[in-house]
């Protein structure tokens, strides 16, 4: 049997989206009361748990504090039964250290750190199903659990992943696409000011097509903001009205 | 955002069972397709026309197994399911599912794809349970529904289905929806289309054929195709295209390696495949992977002579040097065409309850397919079109069915059709929609011309055109004058506009681009476009108001150095017409009659005369200049000489002129290389990455060890290092005696070489751009659009690299550099089949023209003959007289050998043969006989009939003495007889054949409506031969070789045969 064909002449995807649309995004925020922030995102088949504690004291080696400036503490792990197979060891390995590292430097970029020196941020991301696309749903999920926990940042996270088949650049893969050979992209992007807090790519991709990868992986960031956004405020409306107001 | 829903799939894959969960997307708004949809569908690109009485909605089962028969350019209103198209990519892989994806673009087929998998209405979820074929059949059944409903039921939908139980089930279900099967709905619907139901019958038996295999296992499995791209990877198992040697078919074939994936540096040759075991399944040009064999285990190929079929075992001694030998151990894709097979005779047909049928493909490298069929006994002697369906492990030849029937083995009309599917050239008549995107030019509405956005040349310029006599599409025209001053010239070629008339991707332009060549056969011609552009508005005719794209050089007029170019669309009005040789004849000052000065009176045609002649001057004065300047380059003289020989043939049978080539051919030609060369020079500039240009790679060095050796024979030095020294050193070796020695020599050079080719700008370095036999750092094709498409892409980039000039932006993109390749691609693989089709007809009149005669009695089948080249059991030889070339046995069948007898003549003899590097000598009783190379002897020519493949001549010593023409008085006569004389000949037999057959069987005029409707000019296509002088870059060697495979270094370097 022939590869996968990812787009299809009619323009079509394997899932039936068009190039640049999105899959669908249902988000939730607050769903545990213990912690400082939390949030519960799906893209898709992709869903992940992200919970924020902070800003609190240094733990742990007191070496480590910033005078100026609060430290950003990531920890990235994948639930045991997120893949089709069982996965062995749920954090600690290469993969998760290296998206680990990528979560803080993203949210050094746009947590408002300096308001918070000798202090300490924790974010913990945990993906539960896997489907493609995994450093950007973490980095979606916990924007906005940051945003519950009540801490400043410059403006919403957004990341996205883009792809590139036939010439055509791909917006938010999902696992078969992403699988399908081709090079990818991801980028988390500051919205409304349009910077970049992250990009990463690890496969060839010529640079005459590098333009257009990035315009598309930048509207389709925009494109989660706005929902991201929606969900914000449809939580601060239920919780208005809890709180009785 | 669209509102989105979500689906859960269930899949297992390898190994495991694993879970797979996919989302699964629904909308509302899918495109029909339709151009009845009321719904305000966002359809673009290809639409289901609204005159067709139904659509139908084939089932995936009959979109699988019976996609041939859908593929029907009658069948119309195909509505392709989504569903089916996955099955298809599933099933049957990519090759299939590529043709349907082609099918599906093509604007000439009337067959959308709906996609009805994403659309909400249309979609239904698997049920637990449900088996795949029922859900299919589902599927396509509630898009058929939806379909129905999305037009309000303005055409009714007729669903096809080869499952019983799906017409039962859904057939009562809906009103406007009918369900049938494929047979019933091929006889209600298209009674009048029996070839559909001819393939549907015989592809239907052949899949009921295959359900009861054996299970004895005849060949080793394939591999899976992970383990040998594993194993390609790793350099344990070689992939390359397998080819198969013609004259030994049963157990040769060779495995071209590809490129330079191969990291294996022992392994700079081909790779053998010795027997039908370790060729295990493979055809003729599939994509194979071959593991090496041990060293102990590598063969020798096969340098003699092999006389007749069949005869496998042969000594060791004849064998060469072992080479890397290896087996077939998986396929990595299929090449299989259709192929023209003949039916055996009732005799042969083993057993009369097997329905099954071993028949003979024409081409010898294709191994015997086995057909079911119930028509054997109507079908005994025909040739018929098959396709191969597939060879499994328990079979010892590969299954295929019948496609159609093209004739009795043997008639004229059968051979030709056999000629041009074998070459997979199809050329069906321009349909009617093709025929209205014409602009009309008759009497009584004619066409006018417009000057908008043209410079108007008609009053300024002297434009002729120089042609062969009674050429129809003139697609060239010169213009030459001085300029204001008197220190410039002006230098102009004019070609025909065909652009203007045909826009890119109308169906015009997508038939000219599929056939991408007019293809020349030695009694007819298929043209490349229809007729009312390539003989009427696209030919530069004389006296009239035509189109053109000129370039115009300023020159300096005493060094003839370009100052300036200028490109342009232009509308021209020609002067004269003129012929070859009524040019050469002004030029000469000798007295001539053109014909569009008839009517003046003396005084104003001879000014006019003194004009045309002095352009002329102008013109041969400036091609020498250019002429000479790539000469100091480099250029080579080489096809020039190899066709002007078939020309002066022509010349003398039409006896139209003198046998000496003209020199006004040189000039014509050279000021159209010059045009080809900056319209090259401005197309790469402008766009470096994707233009089309053609490059004639330099040859291997190792190719010329033939050239060389023979050269040496005859006391010559050849020297190969560079193409000047190659031009220079064949000039010099010219024996007086013989004219002949340096034409072979040249012949011998031209098949080292490779062949030119169009390639795009991008996707190769600029240092390889060098075109080697004509000198120029950049070659296109610019000066023939009527007649090649390549002409016609250039024409369009020139257009868009003018505008670009003019500062706006080319009106459309560009073809991207990757599309122009697969342009270029095509092109050439077209441009060699329409050069293999034209030589195996012109061989295929030779053997008619040879049949009728006895070969003992008839003088016209005794010949003067000159040795080429030695080989271990006989020697190539060339005969002048027919421009033929043929090998000659001095050893047969029994060990017998040819000996001499007193005075010349030759007889068989027991004996042996010894080989020498020039030479080849037969020893026995009766005394010693030596043939050595360029030597004359005598041979009789006969014909050696053929059931199921092409007729071949069969070439004999008579003596090795030069022949003497019994009538020396008429030495000028018969002498120049050729291939041309032969075709006439023939077509006139056959035509007085054809016509008492008619009278005989009272068949009315049937016959003779096929020539009309197949013969689109009568006579012999003098112009074609005519054009090649002037243009092509070199000949196919192939063309020129025996062998098929090409290269010297592969497969046929050491073998000739006459099987």
């Amino acid at each position: 049997m022939a590869g996968l064909e990812l787009l299809s002449d009619q323009g079509y995807r394997l899932d039936g989206r068009k190039a640049t649309e999105l899959r669908k995004v249902q988000a939730r925020m607050g769903v545990f009361a213990q912690a400082d922030g939390s949030a519960y995102i799906e893209q898709g088949n992709t869903k992940a748990l992200a919970v924020v504690y902070g800003p609190h004291e240094m733990r742990g080696s007191r070496s480590r504090t910033l005078h100026d400036r609060a430290v950003i503490n990531c920890q990235y792990s994948m639930a045991t039964f997120s893949t089709a197979e069982r996965k062995r060891r749920p954090h600690g390995d290469r993969k998760s250290t290296e998206m680990s590292l990528h979560l803080k430097q993203t949210f050094e970029a746009a947590v408002m750190t300096q308001l918070y020196p000798r202090s300490q941020i924790d974010i913990y991301v945990k993906v539960l199903q896997a489907d493609g696309g995994n450093y950007s749903v973490c980095v979606n999920a916990a924007t906005l659990a940051v945003i519950d926990a009540g801490i400043p940042m410059r403006d919403y996270v957004c990341a996205c992943t883009v792809g590139f088949v036939d010439e055509t650049p791909l917006a938010d893969l999902c696992f078969a696409e992403e699988s399908g050979g081709g090079s990818s992209l991801a980028l988390a992007l500051l919205p409304r000011g349009g910077q970049i807090a992250l990009l990463q790519m690890d496969a060839r991709l010529h640079q005459d097509h590098l333009e257009a990868l990035m315009e598309a992986a930048m509207t389709a960031c925009k494109g989660v903001s706005k929902v991201l956004d929606e969900v914000v405020r449809q939580h601060l409306q239920e919780v208005s009205v809890l709180t009785g107001e | 955002m669209i509102k989105t829903e979500k689906i859960f799939h269930l899949k297992s894959s390898r190994g495991w069972k694993v879970r797979v969960v996919r989302e699964h997307y629904l909308r509302e708004h899918v495109p029909c397709h339709s151009s009845l949809c009321q719904a305000g569908c966002d359809n673009d690109g290809k639409l289901l026309s609204e005159d067709v009485t139904h659509y139908v909605f084939p089932d995936v089962g009959v979109v699988v197994d019976y996609q041939e028969v859908l593929e029907f350019r009658e069948l119309r209103g195909v509505v392709f399911t989504q569903t089916a198209c996955h099955a298809v990519q599933h099933s049957k892989g990519r090759r299939q599912y590529n043709r349907l994806r082609a099918l599906l673009k093509d604007p000439r087929h009337d067959c959308v794809l709906f996609a009805n998998e994403f659309q909400k209405n249309a979609y239904c979820s698997r049920q637990k349970g449900e088996s795949q074929d029922i859900w299919h059949s589902r599927c396509v059944h509630s898009a058929a529904v939806w379909y129905h409903d999305h037009l309000a039921g303005v055409k009714p939908v007729v669903m096809i289905t080869e499952d019983a139980s799906a017409v039962a089930q859904y057939s009562s279900l809906h009103s406007g929806i009918y369900i049938v099967s494929m047979q019933e709905y091929l006889q209600n619907f298209w009674p009048e289309l029996k070839a559909a139901q001819d393939l549907y019958c015989s592809v239907s038996q052949a899949l009921q054929v295959k359900e009861s295999e054996g299970t004895e296992r005849e060949y080793t499995e394939h591999l899976p195709s992970e383990v040998l791209e594993a194993g390609v990877k790793s350099g344990r198992y070689i992939q390359g295209t397998l080819n198969v040697n013609k004259h030994r078919a049963q157990n040769e074939a060779f495995v071209r390696l590809e490129g330079s994936s191969n990291k294996n540096t022992d392994l700079n040759s081909d790779v053998l495949v010795s027997g039908g075991k370790s060729r295990n399944r493979a055809v003729h040009g599939d994509m194979v992977v071959v593991e090496l064999l041990p060293r102990s285990e590598w063969r020798g190929r096969v340098t003699a002579l092999s006389e007749g079929q069949g005869e496998d075992k042969l000594p060791e001694s004849t064998q060469s040097q072992p080479m890397p030998t290896g087996r077939v151990v998986g396929i990595l894709q299929r090449n299989w065409r259709d192929y023209v097979v003949t039916f055996p005779p009732k005799e042969e047909t083993q057993s009369r309850n097997s329905r099954r049928i071993l028949a003979t493909p024409w081409d010898q490298r294709i191994p015997k397919i086995r057909i079911s069929t119930q028509q054997a006994d109507a079908l005994q002697d025909h040739r018929v079109v098959v396709r191969i369906d597939s060879w499994e492990s328990t079979s010892l030849y590969p299954n295929g069915h019948s496609v159609r029937v093209l004739g009795r083995a043997g008639e004229l009309e059968t051979e030709v059709q056999t000629i041009l599917i074998e070459n997979c050239v199809h050329v069906l008549p321009f349909s009617e929609a093709q025929l209205r995107e014409m602009p009309a030019n008759s009497p009584e509405k004619p066409w006018q011309a417009d000057t908008a956005g043209r410079r108007d040349l008609r009053e300024s310029h002297l434009v002729f055109s120089i042609d062969p006599r009674g050429c129809e599409d003139v697609d060239d025209t010169l213009s030459v004058r001085s300029l204001p001053g008197g220190e410039r010239l002006e230098l102009g070629v004019h070609i025909a506009d065909v652009t203007h008339f045909v826009r890119e991707g109308s169906l015009t332009d997508l038939e000219a681009r599929s056939r991408a060549t007019t293809y020349y056969l030695a009694d007819r011609r298929y043209d490349m476009l229809p007729a009312v552009l390539s003989a009427d508005l696209c030919s530069l005719l004389g006296g009239v108001d035509r189109y053109a794209m000129s370039v115009l050089w300023e020159l300096d007029a005493r060094t003839l150095a370009v100052h300036k170019v200028w490109y342009g669309r232009t509308l021209i009005r020609s002067s004269y017409q003129l012929h070859y040789e009524l040019a050469q004849a002004l030029l000469n000052g000798e007295p001539a009659q053109v014909p569009e000065l008839m009517q003046l009176d003396p005084d104003q045609r001879d000014a006019k005369l003194a004009q045309l002649t002095e352009a002329l001057e102008m013109l041969t004065h400036v091609a020498r200049h250019l002429r000479a300047q790539r000469d100091r380059g480099g250029a080579l003289e080489l096809e020039g000489v190899e066709v002007r020989a078939q020309l002066d043939e022509d010349k003398n049978i039409t006896a139209l002129v003198p046998r000496q080539p003209l020199e006004v051919h040189e000039t014509v030609a050279e000021c159209m290389i010059h045009a080809n060369h900056w319209v090259a020079r401005k197309i790469q500039e402008s766009f470096p990455q994707q233009s089309l240009l053609r490059h004639h790679p330099p040859p291997r060095q190792e190719f010329f060890c033939e050239l060389v050796d023979c050269a040496k024979a005859r006391g010559f030095t050849i020297n190969t290092r560079s193409n000047k020294d190659l031009a220079e050193s064949l000039d010099q070796a010219v024996d007086p005696k013989d004219p002949l020695v340096n034409r072979l020599l040249r012949v011998m050079a031209t098949q080292a070489m490779s062949n030119a080719l169009y390639f795009s700008t991008g996707s190769i370095p600029q240092d390889q751009y060098y075109h080697y036999g004509l000198a120029l750092d950049r070659y296109t094709h610019f000066t023939s659009p009527i007649r090649r498409y390549a002409d016609v892409v250039v024409h369009r980039l020139l257009t868009a690299a003018i505008s670009l000039d003019q500062g706006s932006d080319p009106s459309k993109t560009l073809a991207s550099n990757k599309e122009l390749e697969v342009m270029a691609k095509h092109i050439n693989k077209k441009n060699q089949a329409a050069q293999r089709t034209q030589k195996l007809s012109t061989e295929l009149f030779q053997c008619l023209y040879f049949k009728d005669k006895d070969p003992l009695t008839d003088p016209c089948c005794v010949a003067d003959a000159v040795v080429y080249s030695i080989r271990t059991n006989g020697f190539l030889v060339f005969i002048p007289q027919y421009g033929l070339k043929g090998a000659v046995y001095v050893k047969n069948r029994e060990g017998q050998v040819v000996s001499a007898r007193p005075g010349g003549a030759c007889e068989w003899q027991s004996g042996s043969v010894h080989r020498y590097p020039d030479r080849i000598s037969t020893v026995c009783s009766a005394g010693t006989i030596t043939f050595s190379l360029f030597q004359h002897i005598t041979v009789r020519i006969s014909v050696q009939p053929s059931r199921c493949h092409s007729d071949s001549l069969h070439l004999e010593v008579l003596s090795n003495t030069p022949h003497h023409s019994p009538e020396p008085t008429d030495l000028p006569g018969p002498q120049p007889q050729g291939r041309t004389h032969l075709v006439q000949e023939v077509v006139r037999l056959a035509e007085e054949a054809s016509q008492q057959a008619q009278e005989k069987a009272a068949q009315g005029n049937r016959l003779s409506r096929e020539e009309r409707a197949f013969r689109q000019t009568k006579g012999p296509n003098l112009y074609s031969l005519l054009e090649e002088v002037r243009e092509l870059a070199l000949m196919d060697p192939q063309a020129c070789g025996d062998g098929g495979g090409g290269s010297g270094l592969s497969g046929e370097a050491g073998c000739i045969s006459s099987a």
